[in-house]
């Protein structure tokens, strides 16, 4: 790979378009629009995932762990090749990579890293609330956040009444006992537990997932499932959360076949269920990834990556403006790389993120520059990336 | 009063009296460690689990990877055969059992939920088998069987253990420079030996400083360089499962530098600089912390951490005077501060305090029927879905810094209704004679509760004795220690 960083965004837009496939125009503003973040923890690999082509340096870099047989985006970039239903994105203008990114986070803790994406802030464990609850919270959409994880992540926070779902074993006690409960909490002003109690009373036997044989009623594939069902309902939710975890592959990375593929994997089979059953819905939705950062781009002798900066994002939906690798590539020599070991991070993740609410949510670029991150210097990038 | 029962331990069973002094109540059970509760037959050294670890991963990877290439029908029926034979299936629940029949069964409820608090701040996470194998023996013996000595020693025993080692890829550890970095066999393999800074990572950021302490990336890579070596030796027969050793060869040459001091090279500076670091303010201040949090609140105080960094710096980090500082600090603070109670802490407090200790854990004698081989039941498999199910399985937390111990994030929809539906559950594990007892929810409540009248008037209004359960051990008062 030959091009050099500044030359680059203008020549990154895949012109693949695919003949006769025409997505209809952009509802009204009123129709209802949905974002969907799948959080990557671990540290995903953006050059794994989406790797440079022909750089002969990046290439004898990571001899042992060099994904083979890639599927080719643009003259600069390829896709991993078991990233099939994203690829089915791409090839339908609906799936966009943004590289050479990440949050403004440089300390290499997957810890902090983590709080930090999902707080959007700069100082971990500083805030106790969430981006996407603090910008929900701007466009009152209040109750309007599902979380497909046991816990509620703190992504979501800082808004009430979102519910998250994880289906449990057997069946939910009669709504006498629940009724009981609600006025315990209601009368001692248990505001947190009240809300989940009313969550609770509507829930049916049917969400549960009766029986252990139903165990992969909880795999993020099949949660992906139910949550387009909710999501594509006019009065369901308008976020959705989903976690997948095991990206932090200090050993045995591997291959095509490899951990960091696995989990990749799991990435897509959400991609590829929630479109296949949000039906109509996918076209007002942004599907888009969250990491805490990227790994090095050195391979290390246990064929796996160390703890790094810069990586990708992946974004599909109805909602993306078209199929493109949009990046101010930094390049991959040593004296370009963040410490002479990771890929730099030329965009802020966080203006990613902004401009995908502004266009979910419906809220101007601005307020939520302002009100979700604090007046920091954010990038508009919605025309850009997608259809406002 | 009663409410620090349940802070420190688990509450007191229905019959249960009240000891006069709970203070030196719970500060003397952590002053030694008694042998473990649990008579059950099966109870290995972690050495003796990493022989079926060994069977396991042998068997998996070169075995059948060659015998089963073609026909992947072939390689299902092996692997179900293979898990009977490794007993991958019984050993996290026999494990689950000694676990928590120190919680409900033994003489010192306040040291087992210490136990809980170390065994997190160590967590080997859900990764290379190691929870069906490994992390049970890892707990009892590196974390338990140390917890009457200075946390130095701890945390020198937990890094350097097979399972902390295995799971934080420091096997994977190697000098560029070492003997073996330099060896003919690496460049005509075309394998490089190369710094793997995962464990030392972790060593600074959750075990001991913390990142409070302001380290920078040049300090990991010193310590990952102080820490290589320090590993398995491969063997065919083995794969990865021999005993942790000081491989020299495989050890960086040359000074090193962990927060501007100089480490030299070899065997003895991995003890020395986890010294250090365990002697580094951050590190006291930030277990000070942590101890706090996990009894106390979510946003503990400086005047709740000043007496036990105080204890720690009298005692040079002796685990018991820290842990009876933490019990005072508790103690006082007791009527003020309630705790939302983790779900694995929760439901040992509803075992506990229901009295239904005969059924859960499961009783050795059923255990004990298991035979390597054989298929285990469903009725053993339990303890492992229950914690899976609740959200706390202490051997198989995503990542290595283990479960948060905020309250926070404790509240959810879904997890609620885990509170609902094991209530119902806990009920189920008595005998009958219980079931139909209609006294023997009052009795749990005076025992427990200074206010027993307002509890008792909600209580009383459910319909049947499972509903009573599944009220009271969701009250807020409950859920809350």
């Amino acid at each position: 790979m030959k091009i050099s960083r500044r030359d680059f965004l203008k020549g990154s837009a895949t012109t693949l378009f695919l003949a006769g496939f025409n997505l209809p125009a952009l509802a009204a503003t009123s129709k209802k629009k949905n974002l969907v973040v799948i959080m990557l923890r671990g540290g995903m690999d953006g050059l794994c995932a989406v790797p440079v082509i022909g750089d002969k340096n990046f290439e004898k870099r990571r001899k042992n762990i060099l994904i083979e047989n890639t599927i080719k985006l643009n003259s600069d970039f390829a896709l991993h090749p078991k990233l099939e239903a994203f690829n089915d994105c791409w090839k339908e203008n609906t799936g966009s990579i943004i590289h050479a990114t990440s949050i403004p986070y440089t300390q290499r803790s997957h810890f902090e890293g983590q709080n930090l994406m999902e707080s959007g802030g700069r100082i971990a464990y500083q805030e106790k609330t969430g981006w996407i609850g603090r910008a929900m919270k701007l466009a009152k959409l209040q109750g309007d956040g599902l979380a497909l994880s046991l816990p509620m992540p703190l992504l979501l926070r800082g808004i009430p009444k979102n519910n998250n779902y994880f289906p449990a074993d057997g069946k939910l006690p009669q709504k006498d006992t629940l009724d009981l409960l609600r006025s315990v909490y209601a009368e001692s002003s248990e505001d947190e537990l009240l809300e989940m109690m009313d969550y609770i009373k509507k829930r049916k036997d049917e969400q549960m997932m009766g029986g252990t044989s139903n165990y992969g009623k909880r795999k993020n594939k099949n949660l992906a499932k139910q949550a387009a069902v909710y999501l594509r309902k006019a009065n369901g939710p308008r976020v959705a959360v989903f976690e997948v975890n095991g990206f932090d592959t200090h050993a045995a990375q591997g291959g095509v076949d490899g951990t960091h593929t696995k989990c990749l994997v799991e990435m897509d089979e959400i991609i590829k269920n929630l479109k296949t059953n949000l039906k109509e819905a996918y076209k007002d939705t942004i599907i888009l990834t969250v990491t805490e950062f990227g790994r090095t781009v050195k391979q290390n002798g246990g064929n796996g990556t160390e703890h790094g900066y810069g990586t990708a994002i992946f974004m599909a939906g109805g909602l993306i403006k078209k199929s493109q690798v949009h990046t101010d590539w930094p390049g991959l020599k040593k004296k370009e790389l963040y410490q002479g070991r990771d890929l730099n991070a030329t965009i802020d993740a966080r203006s990613v993120y902004a401009s995908a609410m502004s266009t979910v949510f419906d809220l101007d670029f601005k307020r939520i520059q302002k009100d979700v991150f604090w007046g920091e210097d954010l990038q508009n990038l919605s025309d850009k990336l997608f259809k406002t | 009063m009663k409410n620090f029962f349940r802070k420190v331990a688990f509450g007191l069973k229905p019959e249960e009296k009240a000891p006069s002094d709970p203070l030196m109540w719970a500060q003397k059970q952590v002053e030694t460690i008694p042998e473990l509760n649990w008579k059950g037959k099966y109870i290995y050294s972690e050495k003796e689990m990493r022989k079926h670890w060994i069977k396991q991963r042998v068997t998996e990877e070169t075995t059948f990877k060659k015998k089963y290439k073609n026909d992947p029908e072939g390689l299902r029926i092996a692997e179900k055969k293979l898990e009977d034979d490794s007993g991958k299936k019984f050993w996290p629940n026999n494990e689950i059992c000694m676990r928590h029949a120190e919680a409900v069964r033994s003489n010192s409820p306040v040291l087992a939920k210490l136990w809980y608090f170390w065994t997190n701040h160590f967590t080997i996470s859900d990764a290379q088998n190691l929870p069906s194998f490994s992390t049970g023996a890892y707990q009892r013996e590196f974390i338990r069987a140390n917890m009457d000595k200075t946390f130095e020693t701890m945390a020198i025993e937990g890094t350097i253990a097979w399972p902390m080692i295995m799971h934080l890829d420091n096997k994977d550890n190697i000098g560029p420079k070492s003997v073996s970095g330099k060896s003919e066999w690496r460049r005509r393999k075309k394998e490089p030996a190369t710094i793997n800074e995962n464990h030392a990572r972790e060593l600074m950021e959750l075990h001991t400083v913390s990142p409070k302490a302001g380290y920078t990336q040049e300090d990991v890579m010193g310590l990952a360089c102080i820490m290589t070596g320090w590993k398995p030796k491969w063997t065919k027969k083995t794969d990865q499962g021999s005993d942790i050793r000081f491989m020299s060869d495989e050890h960086e040459p040359g000074k090193k530098y962990v927060f501007g001091k100089e480490y030299k090279k070899g065997k003895k500076s991995l003890k020395i600089a986890i010294k250090d670091l365990v002697n580094h303010p951050s590190c006291r201040e930030f277990i000070a912390t942590k101890l706090c949090t996990y009894l106390i609140t979510d946003k503990p105080t400086k005047e709740m951490i000043t007496p036990i960094i105080k204890a720690w710096e009298q005692s040079d980090g002796h685990l018991p005077e820290v842990h009876k500082a933490a019990i005072k600090v508790a103690f006082e603070y007791n009527d003020k501060y309630q705790k939302f109670q983790n779900p694995e802490n929760w439901w040992l407090q509803t075992i506990n305090m229901s009295g239904a200790t005969y059924a859960y854990p499961i009783p050795e004698k059923k255990m004990d029927k298991f035979e390597l081989g054989y298929l285990i039941s469903q009725e053993l498999r339990e303890p492992d879905w229950l914690l899976e199910s609740i959200g706390y399985h202490p051997y198989r937390s995503k990542q290595p810094n283990g479960y948060s111990d905020l309250s926070s994030d404790w509240m959810s929809t879904e997890l609620i209704i885990r509170r609902l539906m094991y209530a119902k559950r806990a009920f189920h594990t008595y005998k009958i004679k219980d079931q139909i007892d209609d006294t023997i929810h009052e009795k749990i409540i005076r025992t427990n509760f200074d206010n027993p009248d307002k509890i008792l008037k909600i209580v009383s209004k459910a319909k049947s004795n499972e509903e009573k359960h599944m009220i009271l051990f969701n009250l807020p008062e409950v859920l809350r220690a």
